[in-house]
């Protein structure tokens, strides 16, 4: 017997989550573009996606944030620091890639510095999973060790029931537990089989790559530059995925007043590197795409333990010249051999 | 022989004979349905084109990549009428030589792909004349229809919702063949001319600077709306410009290599009395 929460007890859950003051955010197709948005009735999530087109990070790491507004007088500057207004929030339907690309980043956000915005919604945010039923040619989380079914960066994990009636509740953490209290009374105990996980072909062999990455003879490799030829250089691939996570920090305003906002950035764009000189480290597409690749790979995991990848494959679905993590991964594995 | 074939014996024999050092096509993609940009430099490579009706990407982007074309080699390139204007733009505006463009013409109806004749750009001048006379004075497309019957609050509203999905990931001007400037002027820094912010107020700069900036050399290939990863119908904006253009100028983009940029160039006899 395991605990079953019903479909038609969801928008029950809604309800009681909203009064019990949480915001309640989840899969959603709106305006041609399928996301995680909040939610003020259950039938306006979309359980039917592999994946929304906009990845978890959203919520987490919005494209562009206030971070102070300051205001230069004679002989001192005023400065009223903006937190983000975030209060309690449930993300009911999240898959298992987006949920552990955001435990893939708590430790770089919390790295020498412990960057409030991303914690205090990271402590404030609930994350229900849904294991993946489906997939389709561009995910990759078996290839990254992972599965459809992972538990990784959840405080709950749901198994959706044969036929959309329902899925099988796993309470992950103790978040997780404390929220599900609220609808206790709507779960049941059932002998009902979960309906089999999505089939994940493995793409690549991660280990013989991470290898191939770590030795410096393939730095200047023109593996490089063949493999990203195409490349045209847009930010599409790191902006969709659930782990790049750099930003830039600029000031908008006039002279004496304004506003300091920390916005996406991006390794792709031509500018990412360049410094005051005008000199760019990074002066050709290919050396940034090897950074990319580098950077997931090899620094980050030698610095956390952990690649910077989930494997949900949204930089090859949505990449305008068909490239992606993917196809590289699977040349270097090819290389490797 | 099938279209793909006689293109790949021609690509074989320009590689071969050092006649172009470079040929830019389409190969196979991550799906049955996907074709990629592919650049093939060896005779021995030719076999990997691919030439169907998935082949929709404009490819002449590539044509004005740094460095490619400074050898004065000459680069064989596949394209569709829009991709021809586009070379036409490129010429015109002095981005490349068109004698270095060896083009490979194509175009699709259905699933028909049809060769076009012609190896330089200005063989395929009454091709791109007949788009010009076919061009419908609307867009087929029922949005399109749609948005013109709005009111300007409405259109505004429409758009607001649309410009709220961008992400400033620029996908939209690296996939244009007419972007090919080496410093956008969003990536002009020293100082920030345009903020770099991906607000309200951020996206709405971007994509009317964009616009703008496209009227009268918008080819309409759609590179940029199958580009953009949020899917704003960003062919809706364009198509309204080129409309605007042909209107006020009978200006056609990309009809000849030598024709003149309908917004930076002025004639003295000019109905207006300053130009912007």
């Amino acid at each position: 017997m395991t605990k079953i929460l019903f479909s038609d007890k969801l928008d029950k859950c809604v309800e009681r989550w909203k009064s019990a003051g949480f915001t309640v955010i989840g899969p959603v197709q709106r305006a041609n573009i399928s996301t995680y948005a909040a939610v003020e009735h259950a039938a306006e999530l979309e359980f039917g996606l592999i994946l929304p087109d906009r990845s978890i990070k959203d919520l987490f790491f919005p494209q562009s944030e206030p971070m102070l507004r300051y205001t230069i007088k004679k002989e001192s500057i005023d400065t009223d620091e903006c937190l983000p207004p975030v209060g309690p929030r449930i993300i009911f339907g999240a898959r298992p890639c987006d949920a552990s690309g955001m435990a893939i980043d708590d430790p770089l956000f919390g790295w020498d510095y412990k960057d409030e915005y991303w914690f205090q919604r990271r402590n404030e945010s609930v994350i229900v999973t849904i294991a993946c039923t489906k997939a389709d040619d561009f995910c990759m989380c078996t290839s990254l060790k992972m599965a459809p079914d992972s538990c990784k960066g959840s405080d709950i994990l749901l198994r959706p029931l044969a036929g959309n009636k329902g899925w099988q509740v796993e309470e992950l953490t103790d978040r997780g537990r404390e929220a599900f209290k609220t609808i206790a009374d709507l779960l049941q105990e059932s002998s009902e089989q979960a309906a089999p996980i999505a089939v994940v072909e493995k793409k690549f062999d991660l280990d013989a790559c991470v290898a191939w990455l770590q030795n410096p003879e393939h730095f200047e490799s023109r593996f490089w530059k063949e493999i990203s030829m195409r490349c045209i250089g847009c930010a599409s691939c790191t902006y969709l995925c659930p782990t790049c996570h750099c930003f830039d920090i600029q000031d908008e305003g006039d002279t004496y007043t304004g506003i300091r906002r920390k916005n996406w950035d991006s390794c792709s764009f031509a500018l990412f590197t360049m410094h005051t000189s005008g000199h760019n480290p990074r002066s050709t597409q290919s050396a940034r795409w090897r950074q990319r690749i580098m950077h997931k790979f090899n620094y980050f995991p030698g610095k956390f333990s952990v690649n910077s990848c989930s494997g949900c494959g949204r930089c090859s679905r949505q990449c305008p010249v068909d490239m992606g993590i993917t196809e590289t991964l699977q040349e270097i594995s090819k290389l490797s051999l | 022989m099938s279209i793909e074939e006689q293109y790949r014996t021609r690509a074989k024999e320009l590689l071969s004979g050092g006649a172009v050092k470079m040929v830019i096509g389409y190969g196979k993609g991550t799906t049955a349905s996907r074709r990629r940009p592919l650049f093939i430099s060896s005779p021995d490579d030719v076999e990997r084109l691919v030439l169907d009706d998935a082949c929709i990407t404009n490819l002449s982007g590539y044509l004005v990549s740094e460095g490619l074309l400074s050898d004065e080699k000459r680069v064989a390139v596949f394209l569709r009428p829009e991709g021809i204007r586009a070379v036409n733009i490129l010429a015109a505006e002095s981005q490349l030589d068109a004698e270095q463009i060896v083009i490979f013409g194509f175009d699709v109806s259905g699933t028909e792909v049809r060769a076009l004749k012609g190896i330089h750009v200005e063989e395929f001048s009454d091709v791109i004349g007949s788009i010009k006379e076919g061009a419908p004075e609307a867009s087929e497309e029922e949005l399109f229809e749609k948005i013109e019957k709005m009111s300007p609050q409405e259109r505004f509203s429409f758009w607001q919702e649309e410009f709220a999905k961008c992400i400033k990931c620029y996908a939209c001007r690296q996939a244009c063949p007419m972007c090919y400037c080496r410093r956008c002027i969003v990536d002009s820094n020293q100082p920030q001319w345009v903020n770099t912010s991906s607000h309200s107020l951020g996206n709405f700069e971007w994509n009317i600077v964009r616009a703008f900036h496209l009227s009268g050399r918008c080819v309409e290939c759609g590179n940029c709306d199958r580009a953009c990863p949020v899917n704003i119908p960003l062919r809706l904006i364009n198509h309204r410009m080129a409309e605007e253009v042909l209107g006020a100028f009978d200006h056609f983009a990309g009809m000849s290599k030598t024709q003149e940029p309908v917004l930076a160039s002025f004639k003295k006899d000019d109905s207006e009395t300053f130009i912007l």
